[in-house]
C-alpha cells in the first residue's frame, strides 16, 4: 500500500509532474476513491514536513448560493447539472449543483460561496500552484493513455454489465470485411476455394455459367455434402503431410488451392481439371497472372496479395472515370469500404485466419474438425446489378486430406470427358496461359 | 455557507484505509427504444417538388385545427352577425364575419427567398448568416394561404402568438377594405395527446416498479429514493485548435464515468445517469477552417515543384482527423460503463439538410464496435426489418424520436428551434419549444428557411403524439459549453 508514496515521490517532486487521482489509480490499479485518499495523504504528509513543497486542487460539488457569484478564477469551471423538474410551478428551485475545481489557497474563499457541499476531494497534486489547466488536462491525457491490461483490470467505479458489443458478429464481420478486397484480386489466384467448385460433382464444367444462382441459394447446404465426403474419405493416401505448417496464414484458409499444385504431382491427371473449372467460373475478368503466387508459401503470397490490394486501389483511386468506381460507390453496402479505414489491421487479420480452426478428434494423429472460410455469393440484386458478397462459413477439414475437396474432385475428374482432363493436364504445369484455356474450353 | 473545517477530515480527505478496494458499483440500466421516424431512404430521389411538403401538412393538421375552432367559435354571435366558416381561403368574402383555415407565411424582406436567388441567378445557396428575419419597421407581413390563396393578416390578435412560416392556423374576422384579413381571434392545434407510458416497448412493465420513481426525479424531491437518470449534453465541440475547455471536457468524463466525487455521490447520483444523450454539435469545425487556409497556401506553393495528388478534387492533407478522434476516444471511455444516444447537428459531419441523417460509423474507429453491426449485403435500408435491438452506441438522426423508459422523448439538434428564433422578436427558447408542440410541427420552417428533404408521401415533422419530454440543444444562451436537463413539459 505504500508503493503509493515512492510513485509520487518520484512524479512529483522529482519529476515536476502534476498527478491527478486517476493517473495514481490507473498507474497503481487502485481504485479511483483510493486514489484520492492516497493523494490527500500524501500532501498531508509533505506539508507538513516541508510546507510549499506540493500543491493540491481540489475537485468541489455542490449547490452554491442562489445568488450567482463571478468569481474571476479561472480556475472554476461551471458544469450546471440541474436536476429535470416538471412541476413549472417550483421552475427556480431546481438546484444546480456546481462542479469547480479549486486551489488549494483558495478552497475557503470558495467554500464560503457554496449551500451545501455534497462532495470533495483532492483532484490533483503538483509540485506548484496549478495556474494552468493544461498541465491537468496533460495528466488527465497521460492518465487515458494507460491502457487496460487484461489481467490486472484497473478497478472500475461504476460498471455495466448490460454492455453489448458486437462480438460474435462483429469480428467474423470484421474477418469477411477484410477479406473482399483482399480476394477481388486473389479471386483467381484461389479460386478452388469457392463454392462453386465443390458442388460441381454431378455436372460438367460446362454448366459453370448457372452455378452462381445455385450457390446464391445458399451457402451451407454446399458444406454438407463436403462434410460426408470428407467423412467418406477418411483414410486416403498420407501423401500430403504436415508440411503445410510452413503455409501459414490466409494460405491455411486457402488450403486446397495450396494443396492442388501438390496433388498435381500425386494426382496428375485428375486435378487439373478441377483447378480450371473455377476459372471459368470467376467472371471478374481481370488478368489471371495472378495464379503465379499460388504455389508459394503463404508468407510471400499474403504479403503480395496485399501489395496488389494497394495497388489496385491506388488504381480504383486515380482513375476519375473509371466504372469499377461508379459500380462500387453504387451497389456496395457500406462494408466494402470498411477494409479501406482499417487497413494496417488487415494484415493482423490475416494472421489471425490461422486461428479460425477448431479441432474437434486428434485421435490417432490426425486432426478434424472445422475451418472457416470465405464464400463468394453472388446475387443480383433489385436494380440488376450482380452483387458479389463474402461470406464466411464453417467447413469440416481433416488433417490428412487437407483438401477436403479432393475426393469429389477426383470423382468430377472421372467423368469429365478424358479430352477435358488432357487439357486441363497440360495448362495445370505452366500455372499460366489460363487466358487460352478459358478459350480453348469453349 | 460551507467553511474549510467542515469539510475536512471527511469522506475522501482521510488516509486511505487500507482495506479492499470498494465494490464496483452498478449502473442502472433504462429501457431504450428509437423510433426510426425521421430516417431517410438510402436511395431517395431529390427530384420532388417541396411544395408537398405543405399540402401534407396542411391536410393533417387542419382536421385538429378546424376541431378547435369549431369548439371554440361555433355559434359565437359578434356584433349580431353569426361566425360562418369559409372552407377556402379565396372564399373570404369582404365585410363578412367569418374563419378559416390555412398555412401561414411570412413574408420578410430580411428573409432569403429562393425567387430572389433565382432571379438573380445565384445557383449555389450558402447557409444564411443573418441572425433574425425579423426587422422590426413593419415591413414585416403575415399572410394566411391555403391550395387555392393567400390573404394578408392583420390585427392586434396577431401580436399575440410566436407565428413562423409553415404553421398551421385557424383565424375569426373579417376582410377590410383593404382586401386584408382582420384578426380578431387566432388558434392553433395545440397539443396533441400524449401517448401512454410504455406504449411502444410493452412486456418491461412488470419489472421496472419505478413510475413512482420517476416522477420522484422528476420533481426532484431530495427525500424520496433517488431514480434513474439520463444526461443530455451538446455542443461538445471537439476541436483541435482550441483546448481552452479541455479540462471541462475531462471533467465531464469523469463525471460521467463516476470516477469524480466521493463515494456517497457516486452511489446515489452518478451510477443513476443510465444513458448519455449527445444532442448535436459534437466536432468543431472553425478550427478546420484556419487549418485549412493554411493548407491551400502549402498545396499552392508545392504545386509548381511536384503534382498534386488529389482525388476527385478532394485535397486529402487539408482534413484534419483530430477532431472526430478525440470525439472517439471520448466516447470509446465512456462505453463500457454507459450507452450513448448520438444526434448530430449543424456542426457535425452529416447531411446538412432536415432530417439530418446519422453520423457515418466509418467516423468511430474505435467506438463503433459498440454499435450494432451494419446490415450486410443490402443496399437499402428500407428492406432490412428494423433491427432486434438497438445499438449501445446508437448513432441516431436528428430530429429523433424515442422511448426512453417508457416516455416519449423527441430531441433535436436545435436548428429547428434556431430557425424559428429568427423569425421572432422573443428570446424565449422554451416559449417556442412549448408553440412548436402546439403548432403540433417539430419544424415549421422547412423546407422555407430550414433545408430539408422534400418530403413526398409523409410529413414526418407533424407531432402525431406530443413528446413527454422534449430537448433541443445547441442554445447560444448556455455561456458554457453543455447544457443539461429536459425541459419537461406534461400536458395533462
Amino acid at each position: 500500500m505504500e508503493d503509493y508514496k515512492t510513485y509520487l515521490v518520484e512524479n512529483v517532486l522529482s519529476d515536476d509532474k502534476v498527478v491527478t487521482y486517476r493517473l495514481l489509480s490507473r498507474a497503481l490499479r487502485v481504485h479511483p476513491n483510493v486514489a484520492k485518499q492516497m493523494l490527500h495523504d500524501f500532501h498531508k504528509t509533505q506539508s507538513t514536513k516541508k510546507p510549499g513543497s506540493v500543491y493540491a486542487t481540489y475537485l468541489l460539488y455542490g449547490i452554491k448560493k442562489s445568488i450567482h457569484h463571478q468569481n474571476g478564477n479561472a480556475m472554476d469551471i461551471d458544469l450546471p447539472s440541474s436536476l429535470p423538474d416538471a412541476d413549472p410551478v417550483d421552475d427556480d428551485d431546481v438546484p444546480s449543483y456546481t462542479l469547480a475545481l479549486v486551489q488549494e489557497d483558495r478552497l475557503a474563499d470558495v467554500l464560503r460561496d457554496y449551500e451545501t457541499v455534497s462532495s470533495i476531494h483532492v483532484y490533483s497534486i503538483g509540485p506548484h500552484p496549478a495556474k494552468d489547466l493544461t498541465l491537468l488536462v496533460d495528466a488527465a491525457q497521460s492518465a487515458l493513455a494507460i491502457k487496460d491490461d487484461v489481467k490486472k483490470p484497473r478497478p472500475r467505479t461504476i460498471v455495466n454489465s448490460h454492455v453489448r458489443r458486437r462480438e460474435i458478429r462483429g469480428s467474423g464481420f470484421k474477418a469477411a470485411a477484410a477479406a473482399p478486397i483482399k480476394q477481388e484480386s486473389k479471386a483467381k489466384a484461389a479460386p478452388t476455394k469457392t463454392a462453386p467448385a465443390k458442388p460441381s460433382p454431378a455436372p460438367a464444367p460446362a454448366a459453370a455459367p448457372a452455378k452462381p444462382k445455385e450457390e446464391s441459394k445458399s451457402a451451407t447446404p454446399a458444406t454438407e455434402p463436403e462434410a460426408q465426403a470428407a467423412a467418406a474419405t477418411k483414410k486416403p493416401a498420407p501423401s500430403l503431410k504436415r508440411n503445410t505448417s510452413a503455409v501459414s496464414g490466409i494460405m491455411q484458409a486457402f488450403s486446397k488451392a495450396a494443396s492442388l499444385p501438390k496433388k498435381a504431382k500425386t494426382s496428375a491427371k485428375s486435378t487439373p481439371a478441377a483447378e480450371d473449372t473455377p476459372v471459368v467460373l470467376s467472371d471478374d475478368g481481370e488478368d489471371d497472372d495472378d495464379d503465379v503466387p499460388l504455389p508459394k508459401p503463404g508468407a510471400t503470397s499474403s504479403r503480395k496479395s496485399r501489395k496488389e490490394r494497394e495497388e489496385e486501389l491506388r488504381r480504383m483511386m486515380e482513375d476519375d472515370e473509371d466504372e469499377d468506381m461508379e459500380d462500387k460507390a453504387d451497389s456496395p453496402a457500406p462494408e466494402e469500404e470498411e477494409p479501406v479505414v482499417e487497413e494496417p489491421s488487415a494484415k493482423a487479420e490475416a494472421a489471425k485466419e490461422e486461428d479460425k480452426e477448431i479441432v474437434t478428434t486428434t485421435g490417432d494423429g490426425r486432426r478434424r474438425g472445422k475451418r472457416r472460410v470465405m464464400k463468394k455469393k453472388q446475387i443480383m440484386d433489385d436494380q440488376g446489378y450482380l452483387v458479389t458478397i463474402q461470406e464466411s462459413a464453417w467447413e469440416s477439414f481433416s488433417e490428412d486430406e487437407a483438401p477436403p475437396a479432393s475426393k469429389p474432385k477426383l470423382k468430377v475428374a472421372s467423368s469429365v470427358p478424358p479430352a477435358a482432363a488432357g487439357k486441363g493436364k497440360k495448362a495445370a504445369p505452366k500455372g499460366q496461359g489460363n487466358i487460352m484455356s478459358f478459350f480453348s474450353k469453349k | 455557507m460551507v467553511t474549510l473545517d467542515e469539510v475536512l477530515g471527511s469522506g475522501l480527505l482521510q488516509k486511505p484505509s487500507g482495506h479492499d478496494a470498494p465494490e464496483a458499483l452498478q449502473r442502472q440500466i433504462t429501457n431504450y427504444k428509437p423510433l426510426q421516424t425521421f430516417k431517410l431512404e438510402k436511395t431517395r430521389p431529390y427530384q420532388q417538388q417541396y411544395a408537398d411538403i405543405y399540402f401534407l401538412r396542411l391536410t393533417k393538421i387542419r382536421p385538429a385545427v378546424e376541431a378547435a375552432a369549431r369548439a371554440a367559435w361555433e355559434g359565437t354571435v359578434l356584433g349580431g352577425e353569426k361566425v360562418k366558416r369559409v372552407e377556402r381561403v379565396l372564399d373570404v368574402r369582404q365585410g363578412e364575419l367569418c374563419w378559416v383555415a390555412g398555412t401561414v407565411y411570412m413574408d420578410m424582406p430580411l428573409k432569403p427567398s429562393i425567387l430572389e436567388d433565382v432571379s438573380k441567378d445565384r445557383w449555389i445557396s450558402a447557409p444564411t448568416s443573418i441572425g433574425h428575419y425579423y426587422s422590426g419597421n413593419g415591413d414585416d407581413s403575415i399572410m394566411l394561404e391555403d391550395d387555392s390563396g393567400r390573404i394578408r393578416l392583420v390585427g392586434n390578435a396577431l401580436q399575440d402568438h410566436f407565428m413562423v412560416t409553415g404553421c398551421i392556423v385557424a383565424v375569426m374576422g373579417t376582410e377590410n377594405t383593404n382586401g386584408e384579413f382582420e384578426v380578431i381571434d387566432l388558434l392553433f392545434a395545440e397539443l396533441p395527446p400524449q401517448p401512454e407510458r410504455w406504449s411502444l416497448s410493452k412486456g418491461k412493465k412488470e419489472e421496472s416498479e419505478d413510475v413512482e420513481m420517476m416522477d420522484a426525479s422528476f420533481s426532484g424531491h431530495p427525500s424520496k429514493p433517488p431514480s434513474k437518470k439520463i444526461a443530455i449534453v451538446s455542443g461538445l465541440e471537439f476541436s483541435n485548435a482550441d483546448t481552452s475547455y479541455a479540462m471541462e471536457l475531462n471533467l465531464l468524463l469523469e463525471y460521467l464515468l463516476g470516477e469524480a466525487l466521493d463515494p456517497s455521490t457516486q452511489r446515489d447520483e452518478l451510477s443513476h445517469i443510465t444513458r448519455l444523450i449527445i444532442a448535436g454539435n459534437s466536432i468543431s469545425t472553425t478550427a478546420n477552417e484556419t487549418t485549412k487556409a493554411a493548407a491551400y497556401d502549402t498545396s499552392t506553393l508545392k504545386n509548381k515543384f511536384q503534382p498534386q495528388h488529389k482525388k476527385y478534387g478532394y485535397d486529402s492533407s487539408s482534413y484534419n482527423p483530430i477532431p472526430s478522434q478525440l470525439f472517439d476516444n471520448f466516447l470509446f471511455e465512456l462505453l463500457p460503463t454507459m450507452p450513448v444516444t448520438l444526434l448530430p447537428g449543424a456542426l457535425d459531419p452529416a447531411n446538412a439538410s432536415y432530417p439530418q441523417q446519422p453520423i457515418h460509423p466509418a467516423m468511430f474507429p474505435q467506438s463503433r464496435t459498440y454499435m450494432s453491426p451494419p446490415k450486410v449485403g443490402v443496399g437499402k435500408d428500407g428492406d432490412v426489418p428494423e433491427a432486434e435491438e438497438p445499438g449501445w452506441f446508437d448513432n441516431v438522426t436528428n430530429p429523433w424520436e424515442g422511448e426512453i423508459e417508457g416516455w416519449r422523448v423527441l430531441g433535436t439538434g436545435g436548428q429547428n428551434l434556431d430557425d424559428v428564433f429568427k423569425y421572432v422578436e422573443s428570446e424565449d427558447r422554451l416559449g417556442m419549444m412549448e408553440a412548436m408542440c402546439r403548432w403540433r410541427c417539430v419544424a415549421p420552417t422547412a423546407p422555407d428557411t430550414l433545408w430539408s428533404y422534400p418530403f413526398q408521401e409523409d410529413e414526418p415533422f407533424v407531432t402525431k403524439i406530443v413528446p413527454t419530454s422534449s430537448l433541443s440543444a445547441a442554445s447560444p444562451s448556455s455561456a458554457r459549453k453543455w447544457s443539461r436537463g429536459p425541459m419537461a413539459k406534461r400536458s395533462d
